[in-house]
């Protein structure tokens, strides 16, 4: 049995799935190893907040196929909307050098659990009227939209100074307890883990793929498209809100170049086709060790590190479309693939029926059901 | 073979599916002009005409895919003129595409599960597995469809034929009341098209479902079809029955004279090819 039918076969996906459930046992006692040091476990809870980003960014780049290249946005959102609940400000009187405590940003001065709650459900909404606009759009072109979503948020937040700080940003009441912030996030990446597995086997997550492998063919199949692509990006940017209120609250303090940084965009994207674009343990895998690399090599060439994700990124779409778990699972999809359905090309299907292209000289009326006018 | 899992309707004749003077237009091309059409319970209609006549056009705008600039289309005595697609979908109309539509990365069983309109369940049901009853619903149509070998297969990875098949049986996994089919014979082998044709016959006589369907194939269309509608240059040529069409001056005139167009159109053993 050569490598790659036995990584097809059933029995490596139960060793995959052990493997697995060894790793999250083994992340559950780090902290009482002498391994689980205070930095040790910041590092790992700074990955497990990078898997999660990616883990929902799938739900919508992978299970959807609307590639978003703004996520980063809903991330900032959480931790902005977490930071105006709870934020304080330390005033130092300069002549008693007593410390006064005052409520900031929205002055609410909130406990940190309904602050985070509350941030990711006024996300969720945000993401359901930005997705209900962007939603529109297709393939490249909301991709873009995003990323122009993701730079007006920030500069909002910016310009909306008397509540969200300005440039400066916000400071929240300092809490300093890395095990319990490591276990928080363990537990939601793990129930997450689960929620998309889940997802992909019920009769929604199958809605997801009919809209991304072809949208119009699942509006015609009776599949509400738009609630349901709408729905999913609501989720996800409700849920990455989550990690981002947590993000704020154990950062102590936020400003909208940190909250709203492309890169976390871009790790979440770099991270799942690593892993496996469309695949539930795609975006785990990749980001897991997307993050390792970053880590352990990148560390020693500071200034050069983002040269290397470049150059990681291109390699990846050339020679490994499907990611780690494509190697796995055939199912997975890739970037190329997502994309080539809004992409003027040849019918790469070579028993499709001969059909004229509209553009190719004349106009030809019977082919007009495959263009996106009048698509929904 | 049995399709007892599907609900039949009992045809009673009387209008389906009514659209009257629909027109397209993009930008200065009319696609479409002032077209009427009629489907009656438990009929199959042919629709024919050259290449660039507006049928699957005519089909787009009465399933919804596009609106129509002028007219109206009524589905089971509604109006759809403005209805969403999946909402007319739900009413029972379901309809195949010229390019074919499946869901490629999805296997065979899923793309039939998922063809299940859902109308008449519950939103909590909807979150979860497809339930037994439609499994087994989607096991019964493809052994009717010869598909049964193909279960577990990637819908990507099967030939034309076999999707043709495939995009048959999901728009007959909802109970549809009328079935647009856009070129159900394109691409496909003699021996597969006489299977899809049987198919069609039975799934019409046992089940009383409704047929439009767009053909080139006029042996398939003269097999199956009570009445002939043609189109050209996206207006209502003729209308009839498959004897009297194929004796039609003017429909002749249009397959043959198609002034100028590259493709010749040449009417031979009675089958048009192009």
């Amino acid at each position: 049995m050569n490598l790659i039918s036995f990584l097809n076969s059933p029995a490596a996906k139960k060793l995959g799935w052990a493997l697995c459930g060894l790793a999250v046992a083994g992340m559950a006692i780090l902290p009482m190893t002498h391994f689980g040091s205070n930095a040790e476990l910041f590092t790992l809870t700074l990955m497990l907040t990078s898997i999660g980003v990616a883990i929902n960014w799938n739900i919508t780049g992978g299970f959807t196929g609307y590639v978003d290249f703004g996520h980063a946005v809903w991330f900032g959102l959480g931790a902005y909307v977490t930071s105006m609940l709870m934020a304080i400000s330390i005033k130092l009187d300069p002549v008693t050098l007593e410390e006064t405590v005052e409520a900031d940003g929205l002055g609410t001065a909130w406990g940190p659990v309904p602050a985070i709650i509350v941030g990711a459900l006024f996300t969720g909404l945000c993401a359901a009227g930005i997705g209900r606009a962007t939603m529109r759009l297709k393939g490249p072109y909301f991709s873009i939209a995003m990323l122009g979503t993701l730079v007006a948020v920030r500069e909002i937040v910016r310009v909306a100074e008397p509540i969200t700080g300005g440039g400066v940003g916000l400071n929240l009441p300092p809490y300093i307890n890395r095990p319990l912030f490591y276990y928080i996030h363990l537990v939601l990446v793990v129930v997450l883990g689960v929620f998309t597995w889940w997802l992909r086997k019920s009769q929604f997550g199958t809605n997801l793929i009919a809209i991304r492998e072809d949208e119009i063919g699942a509006e015609m199949r009776g599949i509400n498209t738009i609630a349901t692509k709408v729905a999913a990006f609501s989720f996800s940017g409700f849920s990455t809100a989550v990690f981002g209120g947590l993000w704020a609250y154990q950062n102590t303090s936020v400003d909208p170049d940190i909250a709203f940084i492309e890169t976390r965009t871009i790790d979440a994207v770099l991270g799942t086709l690593f892993g496996g674009i469309g695949t539930v343990l795609g975006p785990i895998l990749g980001s897991a060790g997307l993050f390792w690399l970053k880590e352990v090599l990148w560390a020693r060439f500071t200034e050069s590190h983002l040269i290397f994700q470049g150059v990681l990124l291109i390699l990846l779409v050339m020679y490994m479309p499907k990611g780690i778990a494509g190697l796995f699972d055939t199912r997975g999809t890739s970037l190329a693939t997502i994309w080539s359905k809004w992409m003027p090309s040849k019918d790469e299907s070579p028993d499709a029926s001969p059909t004229p292209k509209s553009g190719s000289g004349k106009p030809v009326v019977d082919t007009v059901a495959t263009s996106n006018e009048g698509a929904v | 073979m049995t399709v007892d899992t599907l609900t039949p309707n009992a045809p009673t004749g009387s209008p389906l599916l009514t659209a009257k003077g629909v027109t397209k237009r993009f930008g200065g091309l009319t696609a479409v002009n002032d077209v009427d059409i009629h489907v009656n319970e438990g009929e199959v209609i042919g629709l024919i005409g050259p290449n660039g006549s507006g049928k699957t056009t005519l089909f787009d705008c009465l399933s919804r895919v596009q609106t129509p600039e002028e007219g109206s289309v009524q589905f089971r005595g509604q109006d759809i003129t403005n209805k969403r697609p999946h909402k007319v979908a739900h009413l029972g109309l379901a309809r195949t595409f010229q390019v074919i539509r499946v869901y490629r990365e999805l296997t065979v069983l899923e793309n039939l599960e998922l063809s299940l309109q859902w109308k008449n369940v519950p939103m909590s049901k909807r979150m979860l597995r497809p339930g037994k009853a439609v499994t087994d619903k989607a096991e019964k149509l493809m052994d009717f469809l010869l598909l049964t070998r193909l279960r577990d297969d990637r819908a990507g990875a099967l030939s034309g034929g076999q999707r043709r098949l495939l995009e048959l049986g999901m728009s007959l996994m909802s109970d549809p009341k009328l079935v647009l089919l856009d070129e159900a014979t394109s691409g496909v082998n003699p021996s597969l098209v006489e299977e899809i044709k049987d198919r069609i016959r039975t799934v019409n006589k046992e089940l009383g479902i409704s047929f439009l369907l767009v053909e080139h194939d006029i042996r398939f269309v003269k097999d199956l079809c009570s009445r002939v509608v043609v189109l050209n240059y996206g207006q209502k040529l003729a209308e009839g029955s498959p004897e009297s069409i194929m004796e039609n001056r003017a429909v002749i005139e249009a397959y043959f004279g198609a002034d100028g167009d590259e493709e010749s159109t040449v009417i031979d053993d009675g089958k048009v090819s192009s």
